[in-house]
């Protein structure tokens, strides 16, 4: 209509005469005064007396009040002014009405604070880019025998070599491993967190030195200077951030080592929550570097850069095509093994991820169960407003103008209900980060940044437009005439916004169901779980590590020799009453998982599994750890390095292996380098232990002397009546009165260690339980909130039927039948719903199945039990109605 | 809102002023309002404060601007006066006006004839 210039014009001019309103109000009237004036006298002019001038020119020139208000809407920004207008008044109306505002942004601050919370934990931990440059590009490459059950594993850096020579598809590849590594020379030896690497890793996660070089192919070659790569907190913390360190060399493991580099702090690969770690190359490990030129074994992880261009199917037959060569030129290591990918993000979630979605999940729905509780409340609000409503009616407001300052005011209970939620989730991620496993990858990333504020904001908006609606939608049909009457206030509740009042209560008691369900089962898993028998002795036995540096224990016999000496003098410490060496210890260390042989039977069929569990241990492990001796015998002195290999099994490989036989006797064909084809005979058999994790079942176990096959490092298991403190002490003491440069670390009570390895189990039921409590207050809310007002609703009904005869039991049963009508309704939709919903639990519930009746029929029972406390008050205040005071009562 | 006044009116309204203040030069309300009136030989009686309706919306589209003076019986007054742009458009409007009349003037006296 305008051209774009004039529309700028009148909005420049509107937007000026709203900033002024009280000049424009004067100037205007001013105006008009004037024109008055002029009418008067023109009116004197032609003869008429004062008074009969001063009306004809007031008629003349109209109605003052219409013109202002007509000046007023034509010059100023009239949707702004409504907005503002709309939001005053819905202030006011707030503040008027504290408990249920304070309510309501109670209820929402819970809701929207909890799921901006535990997303700030998926976020981090599942959606955030990884910190590696164009990380999408990189992915994780494995090896997988499907027959023997290895669902992924590393390769062998033999395999790997010919794999990064073959590959097309990508640009780059790496492997890596993680070791710790003695630090000495600076002051006390310590521990540091080493990633062990091929060179190219830095340029594969394009990496660029902040100070000096990172790694070149030629520190990767054998006999080349061993070089070490510094991480920038590491090199603050230890090394005072001293640019000078640059060419000065470190000693690892007693071998010296020069630093070439400093990377920046952010960068942490592969040991992704090690804030303080430095990188060797592959070659110059004192484990990992002897291992190299072997093609069998699984143990280096690969991660590569797809080339773009190229997609994952192309990228997966060419890996397919190499497995198949590999397993054609290299059968003895390769046959049957393929090779798989997956995006680098799965390496570090691998089954934290679950956990996360189904929490997200159940959170939501405390929100959901929020947001019903909050339309509830304005449902309520509505029908007590339904005679300030029906008069503004009749003074002439519109039924959008109604509603547009309804919606406005269930806006601004949103808005302050969502910043209270974000007040809350900043206070509760920092908790809930204390509280989560140490297992889960990049916790300190969890915070409330960007992304979750804008998931919040986001979040507030659509759980304020579902809440918002209901009211709007009844509010909508007000009948005017009705709620002008008397009593309308009361009676004008239509039949309508009752049964939806019911309709969310009951909604609520179903959502509450689901959760309740899920908590349940998570409960009694955890409770199993914590029941379960690890199959040894758990109480007063410490675990500590010691590692030798391989440079100067540079043989097994060395490493047995430091063994036995430990074991003597911890022996003879009072307070400790008895040593093993066990390596891996059992839940605390993982497993070894080695394929075997039966010297006798027959070869195993390509698709049979034939795989143990491994340790080596001390003769008396079984004893010090309480396993039973079933058959046969424990291993002794005599089984020494230079005696015929013997080995012992647990009761379920005998099982298995040798079900109509006697194991004793037999010969088994394992082991790890150097004697690993050795035959071993069998000499007794002893009770199963759950040594991968106390929810996993037990299964085939092979143990062999430590003698016969010690390793790099001793794990000892001290059980000891004293305090850790004394334990670690003596343990320290002895350890360093044969060496003075080892460390001991990871000094734990086993209980604890077992304790941690359930965190995930228990963090995830924690939080559940949690939810689920939230869940249930807020439906008994909703419950007592409809109850109750049902009664005052239907004093007058009450009262007339007191009056008519009926007695207290009978008022008792009709208030009842209602909360058994909401409460069924409810529990009838929840069952079906949770037990759906609970198989999604999947395997995370341990010990129980995800229908278990007695579990469902418990928390069923307990959400009855609640409803019925809710509406107790209110049912009983309804039996109390005096019929004349109800009468009276309009 | 407002009653609704037909737009031709509206438009005609702020025409009339705009050919007013064009002929006589800067006025005020009152002044622009009793010329109206005379011109259109009293056939247009408004409520004259309507016209500030129109005079507020020709200010906010530039077309005439407004000062605050002296009347000659030394009033305070709020004087208005066309623009350059406010000339243009009556010149427009004038024109197309005229091409309607005069069609409107053709189409009669044709249907008169027959």
């Amino acid at each position: 209509m305008f051209s774009p210039l004039t529309t700028l014009f009148i909005l420049a001019s509107r937007l000026r005469a709203w900033l002024t309103p009280r000049q424009q109000d004067h100037d205007f009237a001013q105006e008009l005064k004037t024109h008055l004036d002029f009418l008067v006298e023109e009116n004197l002019r032609h003869g008429m007396p004062r008074e009969s001038a001063e009306r004809a020119a007031r008629i003349t020139l109209g109605g003052q009040t219409q013109l202002e208000e007509t000046h007023r809407e034509l010059r100023g920004l009239p949707v702004l002014e409504t907005l503002i207008q709309d939001t005053r008044y819905a202030l006011r109306a707030l503040r008027k009405n504290l408990a249920f505002t304070a309510l309501a942004i109670l209820t929402l601050a819970l809701g929207i604070g909890a799921n901006t919370a535990i997303f700030s934990v998926v976020y981090a931990i599942l959606l955030k880019p990884l910190p590696y440059p164009n990380a999408q590009q990189l992915f994780n490459i494995f090896q997988v025998q499907r027959q023997e059950g290895v669902a992924a594993t590393g390769f062998s850096f033999a395999n790997f070599a010919e794999l990064r020579q073959q590959s097309k598809s990508f640009s780059e590849m790496a492997g890596s491993q993680r070791h710790e590594l003695t630090l000495t020379g600076h002051g006390d030896p310590t521990v540091v967190k080493t990633s062990v690497v091929t060179p190219e890793l830095f340029e594969l996660m394009g990496q660029t030195p902040v100070i000096g070089r990172i790694f070149t192919p030629q520190d990767g070659q054998p006999g080349a200077v061993p070089v070490t790569v510094l991480s920038e907190n590491l090199w603050r913390a230890m090394f005072a951030a001293n640019p000078k360190i640059i060419g000065t060399s470190i000693n690892l493991d007693k071998r010296p080592f020069t630093v070439v580099g400093i990377v920046t702090a952010k960068f942490r690969f592969p040991q992704i929550n090690q804030s303080e770690q430095l990188w060797i190359a592959l070659v110059n490990d004192p484990l990992f570097g002897s291992w190299m030129p072997n093609r069998g074994g699984h143990w280096l992880q690969i991660t590569g850069r797809l080339k773009p261009g190229v997609s994952l199917p192309q990228a997966q037959a060419e890996l397919d095509a190499i497995a198949v060569r590999l397993g054609r030129e290299f059968p003895r290591e390769n046959s049957g093994w393929t090779i798989g990918l997956l995006p680098l993000r799965q390496l570090f979630v691998f089954n934290v991820g679950s956990t996360l979605w189904i929490l997200l999940g159940a959170v939501a729905l405390v929100l959901l169960i929020s947001c019903a509780n909050i339309a509830n409340l304005l449902l309520a609000r509505a029908t007590s407003r339904s005679r300030e409503i029906a008069v503004r009616t009749t003074l002439g407001a519109t039924r959008s103008r109604i509603v547009r300052q309804l919606l406005t005011e269930t806006a601004v209970l949103g808005a302050f209900g969502g910043l209270s939620g974000v007040a809350l989730a900043y206070w509760g991620v920092p908790v809930l980060r204390s509280v989560m496993p140490s297992t889960v990858p990049q916790v300190n990333d969890i915070r409330v940044d960007t992304w979750v504020l804008l998931f919040a904001i986001l979040l507030s908006a659509a759980a304020t437009c579902i809440f918002g609606s209901v009211p709007a939608l009844f509010t909508a049909n007000a009948n005017v005439q009705s709620s002008l009457r008397e009593g309308g206030a009361r009676a004008g509740e239509s039949r309508n916004r009752r049964t939806a009042r019911s309709v969310l209560a009951a909604a609520e008691i179903s959502l509450a169901l689901v959760l309740l369900l899920a908590a349940g089962l998570m409960l009694r898993s955890f409770a199993k779980l914590t029941a379960m028998s690890p199959g040894f002795v758990t109480k007063h036995i410490v675990r500590a590590e010691i590692s030798l540096p391989q440079f100067q224990y540079t043989t097994p016999q060395r490493w047995a020799a430091f063994s036995d000496e430990l074991l003597a003098r911890l022996q003879a410490e009072p307070g400790l009453q008895q040593t093993a060496i066990a390596v891996p210890a059992p839940i605390a260390d993982g497993f070894v998982n080695l394929g075997f042989e039966i010297v006798g039977h027959p070869q195993a069929l390509a698709g049979a599994s034939r795989t143990a569990d491994y340790a080596t241990i001390s003769p008396n492990y079984f004893q010090v750890l309480g396993i039973p001796l079933l058959a046969g015998r424990a291993f002794d002195p005599h089984d020494a390095m230079i005696a015929p290999r013997v080995a012992i099994i647990s009761q379920s490989m005998a099982h298995v292996y040798f079900p109509n036989e006697n194991p004793l006797g037999h010969q088994l064909k394992f082991g790890l380098p150097p004697d690993s084809g050795a035959p071993r005979e069998i000499v007794g058999i002893v009770g199963d232990v759950r040594d991968v994790a106390i929810g996993q079942d037990p299964g085939p176990m092979m143990y062999v002397p430590y003698a016969q096959s010690p390793v790099w490092g001793a794990v000892v298991l001290v059980k000891s009546e004293n305090s850790t403190a004394a334990v670690s002490a003596a343990i320290r003491r002895e350890v360093a009165s044969i060496d003075k440069d080892l460390p001991v670390t990871d000094i734990a009570q086993m209980p604890d260690v077992i304790d941690t390895s359930m965190a995930q189990s228990r963090f995830g039921a924690l939080l559940l339980t949690l939810f689920a409590a939230v869940a249930l207050i807020l439906a008994a809310t909703g419950i007592f909130g409809v109850i109750s007002y049902s009664v005052a609703c239907r004093t007058n009904e009450i009262g007339i039927r007191v009056a008519l005869g009926a007695s207290r039991a009978a008022i008792l049963r009709m208030i009842s039948r209602e909360t058994l009508l909401v409460t069924g309704a409810g529990l009838a939709a929840g069952i079906p719903s949770a037990l759906a919903a609970s198989r999604l639990l999947g395997h995370m519930i341990v010990g129980v199945s995800a229908n278990d009746p007695l579990t469902l029929i418990a928390v069923a029972l307990t959400l009855a039990a609640v409803a019925a406390l809710a509406s107790y008050l209110p049912t009983r205040r309804a039996t109390q109605v005096d019929p004349i005071i109800a009468l009276r009562h309009e | 809102m407002p009653p609704e006044k037909s737009d031709i009116l509206q438009g005609t309204l702020d025409l009339m002023v705009l050919q007013t203040l064009d002929a006589m030069g800067p006025q005020h309300g009152y002044g622009i309002a009793r010329r109206i009136e005379q011109i259109s030989e009293q056939a247009l009686q408004l409520n004259q404060g309507t016209i500030y309706a129109s005079l507020l919306r020709l200010v906010q589209q530039r077309r005439i601007s407004a000062s605050w003076g002296t009347s000659d019986n030394n009033r305070k007054a709020k004087f208005y006066s066309i623009t350059r742009a406010g000339r243009k458009q009556l010149q427009t409007e004038t024109e197309n006006w005229q091409r309607i009349s005069g069609a409107v003037a053709r189409i009669l006296r044709t249907a008169g004839r027959a």
